[in-house]
């Protein structure tokens, strides 16, 4: 699913490179927690896979597509199959949750037949059916958290890209998060989480990569965190 | 990526509705450069029917002397036709100027007023080539028999001189004025990205096409110098009915008259300069800020 393969990333003016020849790969429907002290690289490998920045060596693939020779049209493309989830949610304040979500499949074309089957029933998968006009501001962290995630996996993508997706939650609120990753996983989804959560990675035991300073330590399966910070 | 206008067009008219000041500024400067290329353009189609009609008429008058007996008139309309630049020398007595004024003037009522015959006997030459004039006319110069000599080449050509400076001096103002517009209009469309920015944002992330992000924030800039262009097109057309209709119903002599086809390509074509350089103007700001 996804081929990183002696990728080096140097970001112009840095004194030492974001990422040091990290070789990875990534199977269909696997989860993965990607680890490590801030400033690691990790900010750097999703933004690699997201194709918002291109290595300064090596290869990516994704689902067979060169993201290093792909064409600046051919992005956006990528994305689609693509889903993210970041810390700050990045919701449309003047936007329902129910909007937020359509919103996400109106700007890529989809007809509106499909989004109104589609939004209400991802809408339900995170649980949040109780409050589909409700503006981000009246809800929770945890809940806003959500509704990302439900725009994130609406257009049903291939991946999940979570970039500390609990950094600023409650731990009751972090493992329904988790959860609800865990679920999205078994139905098929490719998910990659870039976690400081050392409780989480611990009791999950999926597959941990772990960086630091740019560096790949250890790829292991069934790990955990396994610094002591 | 399928185009969809209803979607881009209610857009970019939230958008501009939300910023409309610094809109106005945009197309406000629009308007006014438009209006002045326009204004120059009727001026210029005026100055065209001039100077293709005074050329269409004899190039050098000779006003007669009262009193000058017959003979010698013929004489100097003879000497006149043997020189080689002439092409001929037509005698017009002061009955003919008399009938000739009564006929351009039989819209108005201004001969009532006069008395008598003022006008004076003339000898018409047309010359064979139009640019020895000035040598024709040295040589009559100081007859005793000319009282005066209009010689229309001379207005003709400080016709096309003011025409030509005036072309210059407008061609640099509009540019400056068009450079103005393009940057206000860059202006505003770079603030509405600004204010957009987050959903620009999730669009990237969630891969809408480039095209249909731009889309909006281009229509946006479009309206934008379309709007300008309507305003110059309707200040245009009140001035063409307010003054120049009515000028050239007081001054029925000067052929001032541009044809209704002129005038209506002319104000399409000052719409499509305004939609053109809002395109112009938001295609810069998407350039410098919209990264997509």
């Amino acid at each position: 699913m996804i081929r990183i393969k002696n990728v080096s990333m140097s970001y112009k003016g840095a004194h030492r490179p974001a990422l040091k020849d990290i070789n990875v790969d990534i199977d269909r429907g696997e989860f993965i927690f990607l680890v490590g002290p801030s400033g690691c690289g990790k900010s750097t490998f999703i933004r690699l896979l997201l194709r918002e920045l291109i290595p300064t060596k090596g290869d990516i693939f994704i689902a067979g597509h060169d993201l290093v020779n792909m064409r600046r049209w051919r992005v956006p493309l990528l994305r689609r199959n693509i889903g993210c989830v970041f810390q700050d949610y990045k919701l449309l304040p003047n936007k329902t949750v129910y909007e937020n979500v359509a919103f996400a499949l109106e700007v890529i074309g989809r007809p509106t037949k499909v989004i109104k089957a589609q939004v209400p029933e991802v809408i339900r998968l995170v649980g949040l059916e109780e409050k589909l006009s409700n503006y981000p501001d009246e809800l929770s962290g945890g809940e806003q958290q959500r509704v990302s995630i439900a725009r994130a996996f609406a257009n049903r993508p291939a991946i999940i890209l979570a970039d500390e997706p609990t950094g600023n939650l409650d731990p009751a609120s972090s493992s329904g998060i988790m959860s609800l990753l865990n679920k999205i996983n078994r139905t098929g989804t490719t998910v990659l989480v870039a976690t400081h959560d050392r409780e989480m990675v611990d009791s999950m035991r999926k597959r941990v990569i772990a960086l630091e300073e740019g560096a790949l330590m250890r790829d292991q399966q069934r790990g955990v965190y396994g610094y002591e910070e | 990526m399928q185009f969809r206008p209803f979607y881009f067009l209610k857009e970019s008219l939230v958008s501009f509705k939300k910023n409309w000041v610094i809109s106005m500024a945009g197309i406000t400067t629009v308007a006014l450069s438009l209006l002045l290329v326009g204004a120059f353009m009727l001026f210029a189609f005026a100055m065209n029917n001039i100077i293709k009609s005074t050329e269409q008429k004899v190039e050098v008058v000779l006003f007669l002397a009262e009193g000058v007996p017959a003979e010698s008139v013929e004489a100097l309309q003879a000497e006149i036709i043997s020189w080689e630049e002439v092409q001929k020398a037509t005698y017009v007595s002061k009955e003919q100027a008399l009938g000739r004024l009564k006929q351009e003037f039989k819209e108005s009522d201004m001969l009532e007023m006069l008395e008598g015959n003022p006008l004076p006997a003339s000898l018409e030459v047309t010359l064979k080539n139009p640019q020895k004039a000035n040598d024709v006319v040295d040589r009559l110069k100081g007859r005793s028999e000319i009282d005066d000599i209009r010689h229309d080449r001379e207005t003709v050509e400080r016709l096309f001189q003011v025409t030509r400076v005036a072309r210059w001096f407008i061609v640099v103002f509009v540019g400056l004025l068009a450079f103005t517009s393009l940057v206000l209009i860059a202006n505003a469309i770079r603030l509405a990205i600004y204010a957009r920015r987050k959903e620009v944002a999730i669009m990237r992330l969630v891969g809408a096409s480039n095209w249909f992000i731009r889309w909006p924030f281009l229509l946006e800039g479009i309206l934008q110098g379309f709007i300008g262009g309507i305003i110059a097109a309707l200040l245009l057309y009140l001035a063409k009915v307010m003054l120049i209709d009515k000028i050239k119903g007081a001054l029925v002599f000067l052929p001032i008259s541009s044809s209704p086809q002129e005038f209506y390509q002319l104000i399409f074509a000052l719409l499509a300069a305004g939609m053109f350089i809002g395109a112009a103007g938001s295609a810069i700001a998407l350039r410098r800020f919209l990264r997509v």
